[in-house]
């Protein structure tokens, strides 16, 4: 066997086939009329789905190619055919290696594609330096959470309602696990924002609404506030302003201090400003240091060369190094150096207070309650600019823009209830936060109250008898360890911000046997725990590599995780296929037709 | 009214003094700019390059290269403003802000004074800042590039961008207005004062040698890339393969033949030149960018030519090969503004040579190995078109071509997959990139098997092999340029298209005009 000539080969298959449906069968689903049809299918439908990224989403082309049901059966088709394709060349020759080799390779690949898929995950992790250890990780998929009023064990089912997208017409059902009720999601939104109303409440602390009105941007705004425990409620107004409500005011203030502060390297400074600001600033003996000290906080010591003419946040105030001599002495009344020796250093500094911190820096409207009604203090960069008082129904300026307050509600004794509503349409690439709409049935009671769930969002729904809680967002996944980030390093192009590298150093730690590992995370060289030998071998192991930063805070970091047990086979397949091709093409050429 | 011309006359004098004097010395100075070390010649030309997208500025009729115009610029800047040196590309744009929508280019005074380009700029800054990672849309994307183009001529004429003193810190500052090598530029340069001009560039490089050592330029990274910065390569390698290409046509017999072998081997050698000198330069794999790859296929795309020739000796594969690199030589050389040459740091995910090398360097070799079966196809179905029939040796030619593509592709898009697992952590996540690369694959996988199952013979694999090529096209170019979604954004870039529709128009055309009279032909018979 193995050395027919083609004439041979020819009659022993039609003579199989004639013998036996099996053979027919394997010759049928491994013929190359179905392999073309595969493959311009799948290269079809890969396209369209490129297509609908770019012009939809990502979710999209996953939702209806990449992860459809039809694509994952298409490629198991493809497998099939891979198979019986080389069955159909039995009694195989060495000219069949390479053809072999390659076609196994690719089953090999996708085999390995599905086991990642059944039992491996991908997720993300974000992690804070100074933030506790993290023992969950945020995985790629939609689920809510039911928690059954019978036994009050929690249920995870998967669901997207951004791809489901649920509407009266085609709702989307829950039951209940262990009782006779369900869930029924009938609508969809974006954009699902959280309303707010004050209530009287008794028992409770005093609470104001608060009615903004801008005529030039046409735009109303309610803000209700609430006390608790006596302590400051604050909300923040589109990122502008502060509305603070607490129950004295703070003591009006002056407007801020700034003073200039000539400091030596040798000798004490020279401070000018009409009010301290009680900032110490320290120059090192050789000039290449400075130490600033606020009032009321620890010292930091910078090197001079890096903070030069730049503001440096400190403690409630700003301190900048404006500019520098070596070698100080004053020629023509004015500082000037005499070398480039540090003999005698020296800096001019200006110091400002009260204007730095960027939550000091917006403006804030105090509130606290009196009587009736309020009474108000409005603080900008630290400094009063209005105060006054108000009854339910009066109305004051406050100097943001054109936005006048009207105090709309008070009561001495109030609760803010909220429910998420559907907002406005967003513009274009701004991202909202999703939610469906929701209501409980059960056979006696058909039609109760609906309400809109939203992701990252725990709520009860009821039918008026029976109380569920429904909790909607991405999965949480706990691993066997946690993970903790003590270093995160981004080290820049010369004399640019562009990011050349991203390094975060992790902590592991095992749960039980307390085992700890630090890994790096850089760009291209993944993290990965357990990572010994047999971890990698079988892809029982957890790889954490660079994926997001934020450029506002470096403590903080979004690593990427992969835990994949298929990927030996990816590997393998893969491998396979590069070799079968190359000795395909290139290996011996074949004996052909005798 | 002659007083004024007189006037006019003498204030251009003034202005221009540039063009009397000699700036050669001032070339090879080195500058920190954009992240890297370079020579003074190269930031002046990439500076007017990113102002007007020209390489030369014309003025009266007069091209004025770009040293002359970036170091006048610098030094005596009073005047500049209202020279028209500021690309607005886009007509909408133009509409949209109130200036001629016929003119191309502007001037700064113009620019600066359009309240409506100022909203504009205002809207995109205040979208970058609440989400640094928003798409923006075409206008917005040109409202951008000219927000750059404005800071790049501010930083110039300012000279905060000018950053040409070591620190003794990574970043290197601009002179001081005091410096004296500054004064004796500026005074050299406005009194055409040859000899105070060169002291002032000595006086120049004397101050930047202050700092130590290691915070100074590398002289001979300097003095290499000035003389790639000179040398065009690309330019020097299409002449030669043109040569190339006419020879093999129109010199008949052996001697043809021999000269073909002659220029396109000069040109390949050029062009290795050319990529070796790049990568001493930038220190990595020369695929970096649209420009580095449209280079590196041209010179696959020969290579290929080359090995197949010395085997099988039959003219085709050059005569394949030559209008290929030819024309995507020609691209790289004269749109600059479409395929940057310049060599920019690379996004943190890119510094990785050993990947670099293997997966960037298949993949855009199997591309060339597919351009030069794109040319040989074209050579089957000329042949159909004009009567005579290809023979099964060319047939043979076209077969073994695609044979390394798939190769090459399948090796490359695998490698591609196992560096996104070590560093996406992902092996496959179907992002465009990866996805068109596998219809490509795909797509010349059905070219083959339809030849085993006998759907078609050499004419069709011909059909197929330029069929085929239009998504490595979309591989490629697409995916960056037009769809502009997915991982691999760092390639991403704008312009072009009305040409790639063009050219994927015309090799439709051209197909189905030869499987028409290939069918026509076949019902006479």
């Amino acid at each position: 066997m193995g050395f027919l000539t083609a004439v041979e080969r020819k009659r022993l298959v039609e003579e199989r086939k004639a013998r036996s449906a099996v053979w027919r069968v394997i010759h049928w689903l491994g013929s190359l009329q179905l392999a073309l049809i595969l493959i311009s299918t799948i290269a079809a439908a890969c396209a369209i789905a490129t297509i609908a990224e770019s012009e939809f989403s990502t979710k999209i082309a996953q939702v209806y190619i990449y992860k459809a049901p039809w694509f994952i059966v298409w490629l198991i088709v493809l497998c099939i055919n891979l198979l019986a394709v080389t069955i159909t060349r039995w009694p195989w020759a060495k000219a069949h290696a390479g053809f072999i080799i390659t076609h196994y390779g690719i089953i090999t690949l996708l085999i390995g594609a599905m086991i990642g898929i059944q039992t491996g995950f991908e997720g993300n992790v974000t992690l804070h330096k100074d933030k506790p250890p993290v023992r969950k990780l945020t995985i790629n998929r939609s689920i809510i959470q039911v928690e059954s009023p019978n036994d009050t064990a929690l249920y995870v089912m998967p669901f997207d309602a951004s791809t489901a997208r649920p509407s009266e017409k085609r709702p989307c059902v829950f039951e209940v696990p262990k009782t006779d009720l369900e869930i029924i999601a009938d609508g969809f939104s974006e954009n699902l924002i959280k309303e707010e109303k004050l209530v009287p409440a008794e028992g409770r602390q005093p609470g104001v609404s608060l009615l903004f009105t801008s005529a030039r941007m046409g735009q109303n705004l309610e803000v209700p506030l609430v006390m608790e425990n006596s302590a400051p409620q604050e909300k923040d107004f589109f990122g502008l302003a502060r509305i603070v409500m607490q129950k004295d005011l703070p003591p009006p203030k002056a407007p801020g201090g700034a003073e200039t502060q000539m400091v030596f390297g040798k000798f004490a400074p020279v401070v000018q400003g009409e009010k301290s600001t009680g900032v110490r600033v320290a120059l090192s003996a050789d000039g290449r240091k400075v130490t600033i000290t606020p009032p009321d906080g620890a010292s930091a010591t910078y090197l001079r060369e890096e903070i030069m003419k730049k503001p440096v946040p400190t403690m409630g105030a700003s301190v900048v190094v404006e500019d520098y001599w070596p070698d100080f002495e004053m020629r023509n009344g004015k500082p000037a150096t005499k070398s480039d020796q540090p003999l005698n250093p020296a800096a001019i500094v200006r110091v400002q207070t009260e204007s730095a911190e960027p939550a000091d820096s917006k403006p804030t409207l105090f509130l606290a309650p009196a009587g009736q009604g309020i009474r108000y203090q409005l603080q900008r960069q630290g400094a009063t600019y209005a105060s006054g008082e108000a009854k339910v129904g009066e109305s004051f300026s406050t100097g943001w823009a054109d936005w006048s307050v009207e105090l709309k509600a008070f009561y001495p004794e109030a609760n803010i209830v909220s429910t998420m509503i559907p907002g406005p349409p967003l513009p274009r690439g701004e991202q909202g936060v999703p939610g469906f709409r929701a209501r409980l049935v059960s056979p006696e009671i058909p039609n109760s109250e609906k309400r809109w769930i939203a992701s990252g969002d725990i709520t009860s729904i009821t039918d008026g008898k029976n109380v569920v809680r429904i909790g909607y967002g991405l999965e949480l996944r706990p691993v066997p360890f946690t993970v903790r980030l003590v270093n995160f390093e981004v080290p820049r192009y010369e004399g640019t911000d562009k990011p050349s590298n991203f390094i975060a150093t992790v902590e592991f730690k095992e749960d039980g046997t307390g085992l700890t590992k630090t890994g790096t995370a850089r760009m291209n060289h993944p993290a990965s725990f357990p990572g010994t030998l047999f971890a990698n071998f079988t892809g029982i192991n957890y790889k954490f590599s660079q994926a997001e930063w934020n450029p506002r805070d470096l403590g903080e970091t979004t690593l990427q995780v992969l835990y994949d047990p298929g990927w030996l086979l990816k590997w393998i397949g893969s491998l396979a296929i590069c070799v079968g091709i190359t000795i395909m093409f290139y290996g011996k050429p074949k004996t052909k037709n005798a | 009214m002659k007083t004024i011309a007189l006037l006019a006359a003498l204030l251009f004098v003034l202005a221009a003094p540039a063009r009397a004097l000699d700036l050669t010395k001032l070339e090879a100075v080195p500058i920190q700019e954009g992240g890297r070390k370079k020579p003074f010649l190269v930031f002046a030309e990439e500076s007017l390059l990113g102002m007007t997208g020209k390489a030369r500025y014309k003025k009266n009729d007069e091209k004025i290269p770009a040293l002359n115009v970036v170091t006048s610029l610098w030094l005596s800047p009073i005047g500049w403003e209202n020279e028209p040196l500021l690309l607005i590309g886009n007509k909408k744009f133009k509409e949209a802000i109130g200036v001629d929508p016929a003119k191309k280019l502007f001037s700064y005074r113009e620019l600066a004074a359009n309240a409506a380009l100022r909203a504009s700029l205002e809207n995109v800054s205040a979208i970058r800042a609440k989400n640094p990672k928003t798409q923006l849309d075409t206008l917005e994307r040109e409202a951008s590039n000219i927000g750059m183009r404005l800071a790049l001529f501010e930083g110039i004429a300012s000279g905060n961008l000018v950053t040409l003193l070591p620190t003794g810190a990574a970043a290197w500052t601009p002179l001081v207005k005091n410096d004296p090598a500054l004064a004796k530029l500026r005074e050299g340069f406005s009194k055409t004062d040859q000899a105070l001009f060169d002291e002032g560039v000595t006086l120049l490089l004397s101050e930047q040698s202050r700092e130590e050592a290691r915070f100074q330029a590398d002289p001979g990274k300097i003095s290499l890339e000035l003389t790639y910065q000179k040398l065009h390569p690309a330019r020097w390698a299409w002449i030669l393969y043109l040569i190339a290409g006419i020879a093999l046509l129109a010199i008949p017999g052996r001697a043809g033949y021999a000269l073909g072998w002659i220029f396109a081997g000069a040109g390949f050698l050029m062009q290795f030149a050319g990529i070796i000198l790049r990568v001493l330069i930038s220190g990595r794999a020369p695929v970096t960018n649209m420009y580095e790859s449209v280079v590196w296929v041209a010179f696959g795309t020969i290579l290929f030519a080359l090995i197949f020739e010395t085997i099988y000796r039959s003219r085709y594969f050059l005569l394949g090969a030559v209008p290929v690199a030819v024309a995507s030589l020609i691209l790289a050389d004269t749109q600059p503004v479409i395929l940057d040459r310049s060599i920019h740091p690379l996004v943190p995910v890119l510094m990785d040579n050993f990947w670099l090398t293997t997966h960037v360097l298949t993949i855009t070799l199997s591309y060339a190995a597919f351009a030069l079966a794109l040319g040989v196809g074209h050579i089957i179905l000329g042949k159909s078109l004009f009567g005579s029939k290809a023979s099964p040796a060319l047939h043979n030619y076209l077969y073994r071509t695609l044979q390394i593509g798939v190769l090459l592709l399948a090796i490359g898009t695998i490698l591609g997959a196992v560096w996104a697992n070590y560093s996406w952590g992902r092996f496959w996540d179907w992002d465009p990139k990866e996805t068109w690369a596998l219809i490509a694959l795909l797509g010349y996988l059905f070219l083959l098997h339809g030849r085993i199952a006998g759907k078609w013979g050499g004419f069709g694999m011909a059909v197929g092999a330029i069929l085929a090529f239009q998504s490595v096209i979309m591989a490629w170019y697409g995916v960056n340029f037009i769809l502009g979604v997915g991982l691999h954004s760092y390639g991403f870039g704008s312009g072009g298209l009305p040409g790639a529709i063009t050219f994927v128009s015309i090799e439709i055309l051209f197909v189905l005009l030869c499987v028409w009279r290939h069918y026509a032909k076949a019902k006479r018979a």
